[in-house]
C-alpha cells in the first residue's frame, strides 16, 4: 500500500485581509466570511488533496504582530512557533501593504518556510496601487503569488508554490531581518546570555528569535524564563542591556523595534509599490462620510435597523401565507386521509398532529422569517458597515464598560446567540469579554425574531413588534450599566481598523445564509419534531393539563397567560422558536389577548439562553458564570413579564 | 520681576538645547522663544541665583534643581491634555487636587507600570522643543496632520498602537471626529483606523504646519 504524505499549511494574517476565503477555497468548507476584522477566532482545520498529496490547512485568527497582546495572538504565535506547520501561508492584502508587511518581517524572523499570499489586488488596483510582485518577491525572498481569493485567481498556483516549498523544490533566501548597529550588538549580548544560561528554550526557539522577544520585553517569553532555575538572573543581565540601548535612543525598546521594522517595510514598499492612478473610489468615500457622520450617521443607523426588521417582517410574511396556504390547506388534510386509510386514529393523529404539523409550523412560522433575516445580515456583514455602526456606537458602549468593537457581536446577536458569545473574544480583556456576554444573550436571536414578529407583529403589527425590540435594547442597556458598576475595572479604549465599504459578494451573503440556515434545519427541525410529538402525546393522554395545573400559580396567576401555555415555555429551554410553534400547536393564537401576546413575547425574549448558548457560554466563561447570567435571566424574565401584565391591565 | 512660568519656558529652551548637544547662550534662546535679550538675560540671572542654572564661561546648564520643575511641568501639561474627557474629565482632575507626587499618580491613577514610567520619563526627558509644542490627536481637526512623538500608557496599549504603525515619527491625518468625545478616525500608512477619545487622548503629536 502507498503511504501518501500528509502536509501542514497554516494561513497567517492580519484580519480581514481574506485567509477565511482562501480557506474556503482550498478545503471546500464554508468558514464564515465578512468585511470587519476578527471574525475568526478559533482556529479552523480542513483538508484538501492535491496530485498526490494530503494536505491540512490551518484558518488562523487574525493577527498584527506576534507578540502577545491578545489571546488569539499567542494561539497562532504558539501554533506557529511549537507545531512547526510545513509552510506557513502569509497572506497579504495588497491594498494596505505597509501594515501587513510587519506580520511578514515576523514570520521572518521565526525563520519557518514561507509563501506569500498577494491578496485582493482587484481591489487594490481599484485604489490606483500597483505591486510590482518580483520586486517584493526578491526583497522578501520568499514566492509571492497575487491572488483574488474570492474569484478563486492564484490560488492554485498559491498551492503550487506552497507544496514547493514544503517539499524544498523551491530555494529561498528570505530576507533577514537586520536592525541598527545598537541594537544589534545589544541583540548578540542577549544571544550570548541565552546561550549559555538558557540552552533549554532552544529546542523549541531559534536564539535570534529569542533574543529579539527578549529585547522587546515579551510577556510570555519572559514568564517562561521566569521559571526557569536561572531565569530571574537571565533577565536581570538582559534588562541591564536593554536599559542602555533605550538611555541612548529615548525610546522604550519595544518602540524602537517597531520603528526600525517600519523602516525596513518604508524600503521594501517604495521599491515595489506605485501609485499609478488617482483612486477610483469617490463612492466609498461618499458612504464613508455619510456614515460615520456625527449626527447623519445616527439616523443612517436607525434606519438600517427599523429596514431591517421590517423587510424581514414583511417578507416573511409574505413567505408565511404562502407556504400555510400550500402545506395547511393542501397538504395536509390529503395526507390525514391517505394516512387513515391506513392507521389507527390515534397514531395517525400523532404524526399528523405531533410530527407532521411540527414540521409545518417549522415551516410555516419560522423559516420564513430566518431565511431574508440571514440574507440581510449577511449583506451587512459583507458591506463593511457594521465597524461604521461600531465607531458611531463607542461613546454608548463606553457607558456601559465597553466600547465600540462590542457593538458587532450584539449585532451578530440579532442572527444567533452561539457565534455571537464566542465573537465576544474581539474584546480585550476578560472582564469586556463577561459583560459584552452577558448582553449578548439577552439580544433576541432570529429564533426569538420569529415569536415576536410571528405572534406580536403578525397580530398586533409591526409598531408593536418594534416597541419591544426598543425596550429590549433600553432594558440590556441598564442590565449592562448595572453589570459594570458591579465589576469594578477600567474600560479599553477603542482600537479598530476600519475597513473599506465593499460591494457585497452574492455568492458569499447567499452561501452564508444557507450555512446559517442549514443549522437552523438540522438542529432545529428534529427538536420541533420530537416536541411536537410530544405535546401530542400530552394531549392524547390528558397529562397535559395536569401539568399546566400545576404551573398554574406562575403562568397564570403571576404572568396572566393560558395555563398551558407554560409547557411551550420549558421546551423552549431547546430552542426559542419552539415556544411559538409547540403554543401554536396548543391553541390558537389568535385567541390570546394582546397583553398576552406581548406577555408571552417578552418571556421568551428574555428567560433563558437556548440549550447551545448555555453550552457556549460553559465554554466561554465557565460553569459559574453561566449559571449565574442563565438564572438572572429567568429571574429577569419572571420579574418583567409579570410587571407587564398588570401594567398592560391597568 | 520674571513670572515663574517665563522662566520655565526659558528653562525648557536650555534643556532641549543641550538636548540637540548644542550650547546654550541667551542670544540663542531669545531667538527662539522669540523674547528680547534684555528679557531673557534678566530671566537667566534670576535663574542662577534660584539655583536652575549654572553658568559656565559665558554658557548656561540647567541644573538638577531645574531640571525637576521642568519635568513636574511637563508632567503637569501632558496630565492636563490627558483629562479633557468632558466635564466629568475636569471634575476628576479638580478632585485629584494639586499632584505633589507624580510617580505615584501615575502608576495609581493612570496604571502606568515601572516600566511604562520610565518609558515616558525617557521620551519627555529627550523632547526636542517645548511641551507645549505638543499636543495629543484629539486636539487636532478633521483634515490636519501631525507627527507622533510619543504615547502615555501601558505597555499593551503602547505596543498595539505601534503595531498598527503609529511609532514616534509616523504621520497622522485626521479623518473625522465624532461629537461629544467620540471616537476619532485617523489615517496611518494608508490605514484607517478608529480610536476611542481615551486612547487619542494618549497619543501625543507634534502638528505638521499647512504648507500655506
Ligand atoms: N475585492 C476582494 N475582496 C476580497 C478578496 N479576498 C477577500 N475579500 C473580502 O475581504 C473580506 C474579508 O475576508 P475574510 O476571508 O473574511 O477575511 P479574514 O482574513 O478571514 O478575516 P478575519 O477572520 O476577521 O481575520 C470579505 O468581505 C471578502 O469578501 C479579494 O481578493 N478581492
Ligand atoms: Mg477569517
Amino acid at each position: 500500500m502507498e503511504t501518501r504524505q500528509t502536509l501542514t499549511f497554516a494561513l497567517a494574517g492580519n484580519a480581514n485581509v481574506g485567509k477565511s476565503v482562501i480557506f474556503n477555497q482550498l478545503t471546500g468548507l464554508n468558514q464564515i466570511v465578512g468585511n470587519w476584522p476578527g471574525k475568526t477566532v478559533e482556529r479552523a482545520e480542513g483538508k484538501l488533496r492535491f496530485k498526490d498529496k494530503d494536505i491540512k490547512v490551518l484558518d488562523l485568527p487574525g493577527i498584527y504582530s506576534l507578540s502577545t497582546f491578545t489571546i488569539e495572538e499567542i494561539v497562532a504565535r504558539e501554533y506557529i512557533a511549537i507545531e512547526k506547520p510545513d509552510v506557513i501561508i502569509n497572506i497579504i492584502d495588497a491594498a494596505f501593504l505597509e501594515r501587513n508587511l510587519y506580520l511578514t518581517l515576523q514570520l521572518l524572523e521565526l525563520d519557518v518556510p514561507m509563501v506569500v499570499a498577494l491578496n485582493q489586488i482587484d481591489f487594490a488596483a481599484k485604489k490606483g496601487i500597483k505591486i510590482d510582485e518580483k520586486k517584493l518577491s526578491m526583497a522578501l525572498g520568499l514566492p509571492v503569488i497575487p491572488t483574488v481569493a474570492i474569484t478563486g485567481k492564484g490560488i492554485n498556483e498559491l498551492l503550487e508554490a506552497a507544496v514547493q516549498v514544503a517539499e524544498g523544490r523551491l530555494k529561498l533566501k528570505p530576507l533577514k531581518v537586520r536592525y541598527g548597529r545598537e541594537i544589534e550588538e545589544a541583540l548578540e549580548k542577549i544571544k550570548g546570555i541565552i546561550e549559555e544560561e538558557l540552552s533549554g528554550l532552544l529546542k523549541i526557539y531559534t536564539s535570534r528569535w529569542l533574543s529579539v522577544k527578549l529585547f522587546e520585553k515579551d510577556e510570555e517569553i519572559t514568564r517562561k524564563i521566569n521559571l526557569m532555575p536561572q531565569g530571574k538572573e537571565a533577565l536581570r543581565k538582559v534588562a541591564e542591556i536593554i536599559s542602555e540601548v533605550e538611555k541612548v535612543q529615548g525610546e522604550p525598546s519595544e518602540v524602537i523595534l517597531a520603528s526600525e521594522r517600519y523602516g525596513i517595510i518604508r524600503r521594501i514598499v517604495n521599491e515595489s509599490m506605485e501609485i499609478v492612478s488617482p483612486p477610483k473610489i469617490k463612492l466609498e468615500e461618499k458612504l464613508s462620510e455619510i456614515t460615520a457622520h456625527g449626527i447623519i450617521g445616527y439616523l443612517v443607523l436607525i434606519c438600517v435597523i427599523t429596514t431591517m426588521f421590517t423587510a424581514i417582517f414583511y417578507g416573511g410574511n409574505m413567505l408565511i401565507e404562502g407556504l400555510e396556504y400550500v402545506l395547511i390547506d393542501l397538504a395536509l388534510p390529503q395526507t390525514r386521509r391517505f394516512l387513515l386509510n391506513l392507521l389507527p386514529e390515534a397514531i395517525t393523529s400523532i404524526i399528523c398532529d405531533g410530527a407532521l404539523m411540527g414540521i409545518v409550523a417549522g415551516v410555516t412560522i419560522a423559516l420564513p422569517y430566518i431565511i431574508p433575516f440571514h440574507l440581510i445580515l449577511g449583506i451587512l456583514e459583507d458591506s463593511g458597515y457594521l465597524p461604521r455602526a461600531a465607531y458611531l456606537m463607542d461613546n454608548l458602549m463606553h457607558k456601559v464598560g465597553l466600547h465600540g468593537k462590542a457593538f458587532i457581536p450584539l449585532i451578530v446577536g440579532y442572527g444567533c446567540s452561539v457565534p455571537a458569545c464566542i465573537g465576544c473574544r474581539i474584546m480585550e480583556t476578560d472582564r469586556e469579554r463577561f459583560i459584552c456576554g452577558f448582553e449578548v444573550v439577552l439580544i433576541p436571536c432570529a429564533a426569538r425574531t420569529v415569536v415576536i414578529l410571528g405572534l406580536v407583529g403578525f397580530y398586533l403589527g409591526i409598531h408593536v413588534a418594534l416597541t419591544l425590540y426598543l425596550f429590549n435594547v433600553v432594558l440590556i442597556f441598564l442590565l449592562g450599566k448595572l453589570v459594570y458598576k458591579t465589576l469594578p475595572g477600567e474600560p479599553m479604549g477603542l482600537i479598530m481598523e476600519m475597513p473599506p465599504y465593499k460591494i457585497p459578494s452574492l455568492k458569499n451573503v447567499l452561501v452564508k445564509a444557507w450555512v446559517r440556515t442549514k443549522d437552523f434545519i438540522y438542529i432545529a427541525f428534529p427538536l420541533i419534531v420530537i416536541g411536537s410529538v410530544v405535546i401530542e402525546a400530552l394531549k392524547l393522554t390528558g397529562l397535559v393539563w395536569f401539568l399546566a395545573e400545576a404551573m398554574k400559580p406562575l403562568i397564570s396567576n403571576w404572568l396572566g397567560l393560558p395555563p398551558v401555555s407554560g409547557i411551550p415555555l420549558i421546551f423552549g429551554v431547546l430552542r426559542k422558536e419552539l415556544t411559538l410553534i409547540l403554543l401554536s400547536e396548543l391553541i390558537k393564537l389568535a385567541s390570546l389577548t394582546p397583553t398576552q401576546m406581548i406577555v408571552f413575547s417578552l418571556v421568551t425574549m428574555i428567560y433563558f439562553p437556548c440549550l447551545a448558548t448555555i453550552a457556549a457560554l460553559l465554554r466561554e466563561f465557565g460553569w459559574k458564570k453561566a449559571l449565574g447570567i442563565a438564572l438572572t435571566d429567568i429571574f429577569l424574565a419572571i420579574l418583567i413579564g409579570g410587571i407587564t401584565y398588570r401594567l398592560l391591565s391597568l | 520681576m520674571p513670572s515663574q512660568n517665563k522662566m520655565i519656558e526659558v528653562l525648557e529652551t536650555v534643556k532641549s538645547i543641550e538636548a540637540k548637544k548644542e550650547k546654550p547662550t541667551a542670544e540663542k534662546i531669545s531667538k527662539e522663544l522669540k523674547l528680547p535679550a534684555s528679557e531673557v538675560n534678566e530671566i537667566m540671572e534670576k535663574g542662577v541665583k534660584d539655583g536652575y542654572l549654572a553658568q559656565r564661561d559665558g554658557a548656561f546648564k540647567i541644573t538638577q534643581k531645574g531640571i525637576k520643575i521642568v519635568k513636574e511641568h511637563q508632567q503637569k501639561y501632558v496630565h492636563e491634555k490627558m483629562h479633557q474627557i468632558g466635564l466629568i474629565g475636569r471634575i476628576t482632575r479638580f478632585l485629584e487636587g494639586k499632584v505633589i507626587n507624580w510617580k505615584k499618580h501615575w502608576r495609581e491613577r493612570h496604571g502606568l507600570d515601572n516600566h511604562s514610567l520610565q518609558k515616558f520619563y525617557n521620551a519627555i526627558d529627550s523632547l526636542k522643543g517645548r511641551i507645549e509644542e505638543t499636543s495629543t490627536i484629539a486636539d487636532l481637526d478633521t483634515g490636519e496632520e501631525g507627527k507622533v512623538t510619543f504615547i502615555v500608557g501601558g505597555r499593551g496599549l503602547i505596543r498595539r498602537l505601534s503595531e498598527m504603525g503609529l511609532t514616534p515619527g509616523t504621520k497622522v491625518k485626521i479623518v473625522r471626529n465624532a461629537p461629544f468625545h467620540g471616537p476619532i478616525e485617523i489615517k496611518v500608512r494608508g490605514v484607517s483606523l478608529a480610536l476611542g477619545y481615551g486612547v487619542a487622548t494618549k497619543v501625543f503629536i507634534k502638528k505638521v504646519k499647512e504648507a500655506n
